[in-house]
């Protein structure tokens, strides 16, 4: 009984949350070396999205600028994957290129463009949990400043949000738990969390340890505290059993339900991206949005 | 009783469309609720209908380097734990390589290859596993402004975690002696 109201309304508004296997859409890990070329990647991923969109609803559009940086006092950003220092200013500028080219190209249905990063070596970067916050917090505030740029322009089938790969491998619970509060308290975005449980038990519904000191309450926390949002990486099926335990416990020890947005999948993994969106509902049913953003699709 | 007044109500789970679903938090249910809603108000038309400026688009290679331990790694510790990395672009063409040991079975050496084209946009990702080998390490690669296309189709060297040589044939993807 509990929550079966929700349930029932997702079911009866929108019957492929719950029921049937969901299209994926392409995500991407973004390699830059300069801003301007950003922009102009930025641009073409934003149309080849809208061109290639499945039906009619509104899907993610996933750029992942990599890893979460302080730059320098009171500037933050990310590093990219291919070592390219980058600020929040360009980032901006990116994922209004982005948007750009999805109104360029619009075919059908809406996006909600976000700004992805990831908690990879925070602390190894010298980052502290202050600093995680305001990264948290300044990313939220990028999302807006892209919604206000997409309402400006008129671009109204499109909206913003932020996300984050946050793997318990890469750093620990309390400063990765820190970009997740920043982004609450500037309050715009949700916060999609395109990580992992990484080590996390495979049965049962306790607060078990996962890797790199973290448990599962912290995963918990990291994927639907305040804003964030779950859309975890369903790459074999050990994943999607460690996240329904996640649920599991959650549901047993908060008042509200935990829900899941989708997946996140990949190619060069265990899982193809419709069966990891599969495998997670099977074990979680009618609590899987049809969200599936693809990294390598 | 309050878990299902809570849900039951404006700030109960919701999805949207065919693609995404949220709920809220009861620590700021009015928090996620507006950021819901505002994702079940987004429209499928644009009321501006003129395009946007295009960006110009000017090749910018990366010279083939090594990849340290503090730039960040695309792909997840569940599929690689990874011991060292290498990239290459052209500015048309991008190679990433990712060595090290399978996430979910670490007595297997795994390469993992990242490309890109920058002009269709497609990024693929693949996995090369070499058996039981432990985990690989990169020992030797092109470098350099010279290689930056020719490195895309070149060879990278691998040590196993016993010593032996091996080397990844970035024409094939495939894993050799040597």
């Amino acid at each position: 009984m509990r929550c079966a109201a929700c349930v029932l309304a997702v079911l009866a508004l929108f019957p492929a949350a719950a029921s049937a296997t969901p299209s994926p859409v392409a995500a991407w890990y973004v390699y830059g070396s300069s801003p301007a070329e950003l922009a102009s990647y930025a641009y073409s991923r934003g149309c080849q999205f809208a061109r290639s969109q499945p039906g009619g609803g509104l899907r993610l559009l996933l750029l992942d600028f990599g890893a979460a940086r302080k730059l320098s006092s009171g500037v933050w950003g990310t590093i990219d994957f291919s070592n390219t220092i980058v600020a929040n200013a360009d980032i901006l500028a990116a994922l209004e290129a982005a948007a750009d080219g999805y109104h360029n190209c619009h075919v059908r249905g809406s996006v909600d463009i976000a700004y992805g990063n990831s908690n990879y070596h925070l602390s190894g970067s010298g980052m502290s949990s202050t600093d995680a916050w305001y990264a948290g917090y300044h990313q939220s505030e990028r999302a807006e400043d892209l919604s206000d740029y997409q309402a400006t322009k008129g671009y109204d089938s499109q909206t913003s949000d932020a996300s984050s790969d946050m793997e318990p491998s890469w750093d620990a619970a309390s400063i990765t738990k820190q970009l997740v509060n920043g982004d609450a308290a500037q309050g715009w975005s949700l916060y999609y969390d395109f990580g992992s449980a990484d080590g996390c038990p495979q049965s049962g519904s306790s607060d078990g340890a996962c890797n790199n000191g973290w448990h599962v309450s912290d995963v918990g926390y990291v994927s639907y505290h305040g804003l964030a949002m779950p859309l975890p990486e369903i790459y074999y099926s050990v994943n999607a059993a460690q996240w329904t335990v996640m649920r599991k416990w959650w549901n047993a020890n908060q008042v509200d339900d935990y829900v899941f947005a989708g997946v996140t999948a990949t190619t060069g993994a265990g899982l193809t991206p419709t069966a990891a969106w599969n495998t997670l509902s099977s074990l979680n049913g009618g609590l899987v949005g049809s969200e599936v953003a693809c990294f390598g699709c | 009783m309050l878990r299902l007044l809570t849900c039951a109500g404006v700030l109960c789970l919701l999805a949207v469309g065919a693609g995404i679903a949220a709920a809220v938090s009861r620590q700021d249910p009015l928090e996620k609720a507006a950021a819901v809603q505002r994702l079940a108000s987004v429209a499928t038309i644009d009321s501006n209908t003129e395009p946007a400026a295009v960006p110009a688009s000017t090749p910018h290679p990366i010279p083939a380097r090594m990849l340290d331990s503090g730039v960040p790694i695309p792909v997840a510790p569940s599929v690689l734990q990874l011991r060292n990395g290498w990239l290459v672009s052209d500015g048309r063409k991008l190679v990433a390589i990712y060595a090290g040991a399978a996430g979910d079975h670490p007595p297997t050496g795994r390469v993992v290859v990242v490309r890109q084209n920058l002009g269709s946009g497609r990024q693929t990702i693949r996995t090369v596993d070499a058996r039981a080998t432990g985990a690989l390490t990169i020992t030797a690669a092109p470098l350099g402004r010279s290689v930056e296309t020719s490195a895309q189709t070149g060879r990278i060297h691998l040590r196993t975690a016993a010593g032996r040589a091996l080397h990844l044939d970035l024409g094939t993807e495939t894993l050799g002696s040597g």
